[in-house]
């Protein structure tokens, strides 16, 4: 019971820095685009094509750091119960979501002139896709249920159950056929050059900047809106009350 | 009551429900008839063309009808308040998950059983060889429809557009086990040997493992009001 009112204390108290992750991540976006789009070097067989990949993985990278976030947090709340985790988890979602939708975007646009067709169906395609279809029936799920504890509840359900899974579904989907290019960056060591791994973890740094200072916004207006209907709830009910009494 | 009982209980209270009312295996068994027909309007085939695209035919009918049934699973129980009485009743809930698990798991199984001789005749399969194998992929896959599926059936029985929501949550967290399922049998109607194919067996294992622990410890929460 220790570590609920300091997680809650934490959280409050690092939002009063929110517009240092905002900052930081302006400056990192800003120069990891510099160095990305101008300084950067064209690649040998992509040639300039290869520059949306500052933006492609960067943004992939973050909408599963969004994920994981939900997942965490999804079993927090069970943990714990806390109100303020679940309107975390809510935002994460929404913005992983929005995060995995643009990434499948660039990634078609890259897919295009590289591998000469919009969509195919490469597992981390598939994972992506499935991905976002899980975070949309989760946003979906939480408007379809009227107790805001019993929402937070099952949220949390399918957010855990849909964690589990994603690993199975990439798997799945690597022996059922594949294309992708190999991951630039693995246990085995960096494959790609420096100037080139730079801004790419520039943009990487910055995008998770991104995506936590959009979190931390979202996260506290999703509690203000919750304060929000509770309180109108009860000033109603005290009008009700009233107009009872006359 | 032990915990072996409380399974064997919501089990048999399923199957009696079903044998008086017919109506679950009924509107399964028809839906899934006309999605055979359907498909084999849709596509003129070859002998080929066939064996390619079978599989997925048979899947697609498959989880189809699963999902009916699946959702008839709970909404059976708002009927004189059922689910309430599950949700008050001092048996372990993960019993109760079981018990409603392995009930949807006999209905999905007896459709696609009956079904199977339909596609073998429509689509003039030659089975004969390998319907054991076939039928434990049947039995592995569905396993796994059935676990994540009645984990969700529980779930979106008790919110709103219950009918839509129970796919759109289901399907997509069941894609290994249609990806899975579509390729074992593939490779089993085309008499492909055993290695070929046997991870997409180990996968559905895993899977089924995964999901059933997972959803046995979530039930919980999902029944809990």
């Amino acid at each position: 019971m220790s570590l609920l009112p300091s997680i809650n204390r934490f959280i409050r108290h690092i939002q009063r820095f929110k517009g240092w992750f905002g900052g930081a991540a302006a400056l990192c976006l800003i120069t990891g685009m510099y160095l990305g789009l101008i300084t950067s070097p064209p690649d040998y067989y992509q040639g300039e094509i290869v520059r949306i990949m500052y933006v492609h993985v960067p943004l992939a990278h973050t909408a599963l750091f969004g994920y994981t976030v939900l997942f965490v947090g999804s079993l927090w709340y069970l943990w714990k119960r806390d109100p303020l985790i679940d309107n975390m988890c809510h935002a994460a979602a929404g913005m992983s979501a929005a995060f995995t939708a643009v990434a499948l975007v660039t990634g078609s646009i890259w897919a295009k002139p590289t591998w000469n067709t919009w969509w195919t169906w490469d597992p981390k395609l598939v994972s992506f896709a499935v991905l976002l279809m899980i975070l949309a029936g989760y946003l979906m799920l939480r408007t379809m249920v009227e107790d805001p504890e019993q929402e937070g509840r099952y949220a949390a359900v399918l957010a855990i159950v849909g964690g589990l899974d994603l690993p199975i579904i990439y798997f799945a989907a690597e022996w059922w056929r594949t294309l992708h290019q190999p991951l630039s960056i693995s246990l085995r060591g960096v494959s790609i050059s420096g100037d080139i791994l730079l801004p790419l973890s520039i943009m990487s740094i910055g995008f998770t900047l991104l995506f936590t200072y959009m979190l931390m916004i979202r996260t506290q207006m999703l509690y203000l809106v919750n304060l929000f209907d509770a309180k109108k709830g009860r000033l109603l009910s005290q009008v009700h009350l009233s107009k009872v009494g006359q | 009551m032990t915990f072996l009982k409380v399974i064997q209980w919501v089990v048999w209270k399923d199957l009696i429900t079903e044998i008086r009312s017919r109506e679950t295996l009924s509107s399964m068994l028809f839906f899934a008839m006309i999605v055979i027909l359907v498909f084999s309007f849709s596509f003129s085939m070859d002998q080929d063309a066939v064996r390619e695209l079978i599989a997925g035919i048979i899947w697609v009918a498959f989880a189809f009808t699963g999902i009916i049934g699946l959702g008839k699973s709970f909404t059976v129980e708002l009927h004189n308040d059922c689910l309430e009485y599950l949700q008050l009743s001092p048996a372990p809930k993960g019993a109760i998950y079981l018990g409603k698990m392995t009930a949807n798991l006999l209905f999905m199984l007896t459709v696609e059983i009956l079904l199977f001789p339909l596609f073998v005749l429509f689509f003039n399969l030659d089975v004969v060889e390998e319907i054991g194998l076939l039928l434990l992929i049947f039995f592995l896959a569905t396993l796994g429809l059935s676990a994540v599926g009645t984990l969700f059936s529980a779930l979106t029985v008790q919110i709103r557009a219950r009918e839509v929501m129970l796919p759109v949550l289901l399907l997509p967290l069941a894609v290994p086990v249609m990806i899975a399922a579509v390729e074992a049998t593939r490779g089993a109607l085309n008499g492909a040997p055993l290695s070929l194919y046997s991870q997409w067996l180990e996968l559905l294992i895993i899977f089924n493992v995964i999901f059933t622990v997972a959803s046995f410890w979530l039930f919980e929460l999902i029944l809990d009001s």
